[in-house]
């Protein structure tokens, strides 16, 4: 029994060492491993083996097959992660064929950069109002201390539906509409539609803005700056030149356009940048303290400022768009790159 | 507004500062300049010639021989200019020059001789529109120097984008003043001050309006003579774009852009009575022919000067033609005037009709500089075009207002501006460009704006001026120091948020289209004319016919947007867009606004993917059902549980839309309400559209689904013991919908079915006709045991003879 015993477990070996591929492991398995195969035998015959032999032989039947079985294991790894394993008999995968997967559509540039201007200030505090489209004049335009006959309405080429209703020509009719139902402190910002009858090259009656603004005590034209070069760095490059200057919103004082170094040429001068190395990016300032008496705020204790940028802009910058009317053709050629 | 560096050069010395510096300066203080400009750059290489003699043409009387010397040379021209004689310098284009006009200068032949240049006019060399003879310049001037250095031609233009608060500006010595004060240079002015002088009663001025009118001065120049202005003062008009006409109007157009004071030059023996009267129109005077030759129709409001007759000039907008300066006019009244802004802003838009002096009273003039510029427009008359001053002059000024001294406080504008000032900084940078400081107390200052700077109204308006003086990139970049809050998501916004990711992720693009539509779209869908979404809120002023009225319906964009991608050769269209709709309310009332969401798809259902593995296959209704399925099921609005508050219904009668096919039509409904729909679009109406294949949509209301509650997520115990797949293949009437079947087998409630699915719907020649196959596949667990076939088999039998029953159903066999 005993020499049964060795010779099975040489024989085992000899044969193990011998295998190359794994189709034959599983030969190997049912002769000698399988529930049928030798050491099963074996095993089974240790009923005849005498009391006194039966527990020493049945431990060293249990340590020569699990041995064997620790080796097989091992061969079955090593033969798995050889590169050929599964080769043969397999039909070759030609992985020059492309990866399987349905199509995928995606967002409108546009839609994009909305999110991505969004979840900068909204990281920052912001909350999101949106407001209607359709706007009186009295938002749109007196709220925001712009009169009747305001040279500044040039600024603005409106769309009327009546004589005190029109297309918003901007999205700062929601700074009066929010600070006339809220009291600060305030963080709000406000994207939307915008409309201006005007369409050319550079220009498409409807586009995209986003308004900002924050009010609260002690709010100065240096937070101004700090939260735009935040959002800035963010929205384009950390390294990235910005400057501010003087510029004029009937609702806003002092204020100031926002420019940065001209991403297309990095400043030395190009067409896109009018030679100046500078692109102007948003528009900005202190809240004009008329727009706080109108909400019935009192400007010797609140100060705030507000800000507003087009999104089809930095989409162009961004993207490097060079035709606004790309935007609204929803030609799949174009959408489908962004 | 534009002016050039010589120009500018005359009240401050800029010398040591590039054109690009000045540029850089004047930007940052708040003018900013779109464009600096070397001029006259194609003039380079025309040089300045002598003529040293002059002869007849052998054979041509209207001809010249000319020797013309050009520095060392001496060169033979043949020229046809009248002017030509010998001594005269003027301007000589050489062989291989071209002209701004586009024309090529060759070394030629003239009946017979050789000519090596062409002798130009100021209308060949593009400076004005004079044609008479060759240039004529300084007899001073060298030969054979470049054309554009003898000339002082080389110059640098810069134009200025001007904001509305800043019409001081709008003048050169507006800009010169900023200039000074930025480089720390003197500012010198022609004209510094002016006495006013008794009227001698030779004319008389009545200003019958005096709210629109401030101040109307006015003063007569005689034994003017009416000729072309020197060369000077041309260049300057020429330099910024502006044409010369004559001695008078010219020098009332330097003085302009000099001062920013708009003036007229009124002929004085075509006034009547020797009277100017400021008044608006009478009846019979609507009818009014400005000086460009059009007639003008008046209004009641119009502001007008008038003579003791008739009208004779559109207030601060433009003069008429009856009193124009002309080559007879010998003595003239000169206006220097200030007029309300607003009405002239208004007149300006009511005749369609803007001028340089239009675009200055709009924005405001200082009618404290009325005399100043008059009286520098006195002195060129005297000195370019001969005239005589009289002694009298007529100043009325009406409208004089208090001078404003404003406080300032040192620590509010440093607060505002998040700098620290004091008030040494503040005055320096006030008085830089002619403001007054004095010191109030400790931490205040009064402030006296000059009154050129008609912006500068409260204290927030000189911190404005402090901030830009001191320079905005002087001020620090801080954070605000705030309160800590959470700003609340709009429940809108997340959904349109999960809308995009889910459609975008099964392969649908996003559009966005004008919120403004062409009426006859809605038309071309079918929609009867009492139809809701064909009330629309119309635009007054649309820009064309394609865009006159907001949209009803997101439909027409979409369909635009699938036409234009066949025309693309797109062989697979998935678009959705998320857009409001405006229903109107009332006149001046805003109109009802709701958000949609809409969904095209046409063409290849596998769109842009691998063709290899997705056989190319046409999409149709299902798919779109599909894309509003897995929507909402993302939203969990429908089908996650019977708590879902959507399903989808076939429509009622009457539901149909025109531009829909009756049979492939589905609403998605929550309870009663319909919340949208989907269908395939009938052929004849997307030929309307120019589509020749089938299209199919979806079209929901966002707003009614933003109102819906979702089914919260809710975690079920993973089942312990396997389930039992039974499949059942019956045969029901063609006319039962399979997906009754389903409902009616979950609708037993049977505690052991826990799914049941369509995997086969069949009908064709194995089946008996009128008849078709639904094969189910239901599922049967149990939360307790382990089921055996006998469980299962006594629960499927039923359900076996429930389907049989209930839809005239039987077995089918195999």
């Amino acid at each position: 029994m005993e020499q049964e015993l060795l010779s099975l477990q040489a024989e085992a070996r000899k044969n193990l060492d011998q295998i190359a591929e794994q189709g034959q492991l599983e030969d190997f398995r049912i002769r000698y491993l399988g529930r049928k195969g030798q050491f099963s035998v074996i095993m089974r015959e240790l009923g005849t083996v005498s009391p006194e032999e039966r527990p020493r032989l049945g431990q060293l039947a249990n340590t020569i097959k699990a041995e064997i079985e620790k080796a097989f294991d091992e061969k079955k790894a090593v033969l798995s992660s050889s590169p050929q394993s599964g080769a043969k008999g397999a039909a070759l995968i030609d992985l020059s064929l492309p990866g399987r997967y349905p199509e995928r559509g995606s967002l409108h540039p546009v839609t994009q950069i909305m999110n991505e201007v969004c979840s900068i200030f909204e990281a920052l505090g912001f909350s999101v109002a949106e407001g209607p489209d359709v706007e009186h004049d009295h938002y749109n335009f007196e709220a925001l201390n712009i009169p009747a006959h305001h040279p500044a309405r040039d600024m603005h080429d409106t769309f009327y539906v009546s004589e005190s209703i029109l297309l918003r020509t901007h999205t700062s009719p929601m700074q009066a509409r929010i600070m006339e139902s809220q009291q600060p402190p305030l963080r709000v910002i406000a994207p939307g539609k915008v409309y201006r009858c005007d369409s050319d090259i550079t220009h498409t009656p409807m586009f995209h803005q986003v308004e900002g603004f924050l009010v609260d005590t002690k709010v100065s034209f240096a937070d101004l700056k700090g939260i735009l070069t935040v959002f800035t760095q963010k929205m384009f490059d950390k390294d990235l030149d910005l400057r501010f200057r003087p510029s004029f919103f009937p609702f806003t004082e002092p204020s100031a356009e926002v420019d940065i170094a001209c991403v297309i040429c990095g400043g030395s001068g190009c067409r896109v940048c009018k030679q100046t190395g500078w692109l102007e990016i948003l528009g900005a300032g202190m809240i004009d303290p008329e727009v706080f008496k109108m909400v019935g705020y009192d400007p010797e204790i609140y100060s705030g400022f507000a800000f507003g940028l087009g999104i089809e802009r930095i989409a162009m910058l961004k993207y490097g768009i060079n035709d606004i009317r790309l935007y609204y053709e929803n030609d799949l050629r174009f959408l489908s790159q962004f | 507004m534009k002016f050039t560096i010589d120009w500018l050069n005359e009240y401050v010395d800029t010398d040591g500062f590039t054109p690009a510096e000045l540029a850089d300066h004047l930007t940052m203080l708040g003018l900013e300049v779109d464009a600096v400009t070397e001029m006259f750059q194609d003039l380079a290489p025309i040089k300045t010639a002598l003529l040293v003699s002059v002869e007849r043409h052998p054979d041509a009387d209207s001809l010249s021989l000319c020797q013309v010397a050009v520095g060392p040379e001496t060169l033979q021209i043949v020229c046809g200019a009248p002017n030509a004689r010998a001594g005269l310098v003027t301007a000589i284009a050489l062989p291989g020059t071209t002209l701004p006009g586009g024309i090529k200068i060759k070394k030629s032949k003239v009946r017979g001789i050789e000519s090596f240049g062409m002798l130009c006019s100021e209308r060949e060399l593009g400076l004005s529109t004079g044609h008479s003879g060759i240039m004529e310049l300084p007899a001073d001037t060298p030969h054979g120097q470049s054309f554009i250095e003898a000339l002082g031609l080389n110059d640098t233009l810069v134009e200025v984008d001007l904001t509305p608060n800043r019409p001081d500006c709008a003048s050169v010595i507006g800009i010169a003043r900023e200039v000074a004060g930025v480089i720390g240079r003197p500012l010198s002015l022609p004209v510094k001050s002016v006495e006013a002088q008794p009227s001698t009663g030779e004319f008389t001025v009545d200003i019958e309006s005096s709210e629109l009118c401030p101040r109307y001065s006015a003063r007569l120049v005689t034994g003017v003579t009416i000729a072309q202005s020197p060369w000077w003062l041309r260049k300057r008009l020429l330099s910024i774009g502006l044409r010369p006409i004559n001695n008078v109007v010219d020098i009332t157009n330097l003085v302009m852009m000099e001062y920013g004071q708009p003036l007229h030059a009124f002929d004085f023996h075509k006034l009547a009575d020797k009277k100017i009267v400021v008044r608006h129109p009478r009846q019979n005077e609507m009818d009014f022919t400005t000086l460009d030759g059009v007639v003008r129709k008046l209004d009641p409001d119009v502001l007008m000067i008038c003579d003791g007759v008739q009208p004779v000039a559109v207030a601060g907008v433009m003069g008429g033609m009856n009193s124009e300066v002309s080559d007879s006019s010998t003595a003239i009244l000169l206006e220097s005037a200030c007029f309300d802004s607003i009405s002239i802003r208004k007149t300006a838009r009511k005749l369609n009709l803007s001028s340089e002096a239009s675009y200055r009273f709009e924005r405001g003039v200082d009618p404290g500089g009325c005399l100043l510029a008059m009286e520098r427009a006195v002195r060129l008359l005297c000195e370019v075009a001969g005239g005589t001053a009289e002694s009298g002059s007529v100043d009325k000024y009406l409208g004089q207002k208090p001078f404003n001294t404003l406080t300032l406080r040192i620590k509010r504008t440093s607060d505002l501006l998040g700098i620290s000032l004091d008030y040494e900084i503040i005055e320096k940078a006030l008085t830089s460009i002619g403001f007054r400081c004095k010191q109030k107390d400790a931490d205040s200052l009064w402030v006296g704006a000059p009154s050129f700077r008609v912006d500068i109204e409260r204290e927030v308006d000189l911190v404005e001026e402090v901030a830009r003086l001191v320079g905005y990139n002087t001020i620090p970049t801080t954070l605000p120091t705030v309160q800590l809050s959470y700003p609340e998501q709009d429940r809108s916004r997340t959904i349109k948020a999960e809308i995009g990711a889910v459609l975008t992720g099964i392969g649908y693009f996003e559009a966005i289209n004008y919120s403004f539509t062409a009426e006859k779209h809605l038309q071309w869908l079918g929609l009867a004319e009492d139809d809701p979404r064909c009330r629309f809120v119309r635009l007054i002023n649309p820009l064309n016919e394609e865009q006159s009225v907001m949209r009803t319906m997101l439909l027409p964009g979409l369909l635009e947007n699938v036409q234009r991608n066949i025309n693309f050769q797109k062989g697979a269209i998935k678009l959705f867009e998320i857009g409001k709709v405006f229903t109107p309310k009332g006149d001046n009332e805003q109109p009802l606004e709701k958000t949609r969401c809409a969904g095209v798809l046409s063409g290849n259902r596998f769109g842009e993917s691998s063709h290899y593995h997705f056989k190319e296959q046409d999409v149709d209704i299902l798919d779109a059902k599909g894309a509003v399925e897995c929507l909402l099921h993302e939203l969990r609005l429908l089908g996650v549980e019977a708590l879902a508050p959507l399903s989808f219904a076939l429509p009622d009668q009457g539901r149909i839309e025109p531009f829909t096919d009756p049979l492939q039509f589905l609403v998605i409904k929550a309870g009663e309400q319909e919340v949208g729909y989907l269908a395939r679009f009938i052929p004849g109406v997307l030929r309307k559209f120019g589509i020749k294949q089938d299209v199919f949509f979806f079209d929901l209301d966002l707003d009614a689904l933003c109102q819906l509650r979702s089914v919260p997520k809710n975690f079920t115990s993973l089942p312990v013991f396997p389930a039992v797949k039974r499949d059942i293949a019956m045969l029901v009437p063609e006319h039962v919908a399979a997906g009754e079947l389903v409902d009616a087998v979950l609708q037993t409630r049977e505690p052991l079915i826990e799914q049941c699915e369509i995997f086969d719907v069949y009908q064709g020649s194995k089946i008996q006709q009128g008849y078709k196959s639904v094969a189910l596949s239901v599922t049967y667990r149990s939360a307790q045991k382990t089921l055996t076939e006998k469980n299962v088999e006594k629960v499927h039998v039923k359900i076996v003879n429930m389907l049989g029953s209930k839809f005239e159903g039987t077995l089918r066999e195999g």
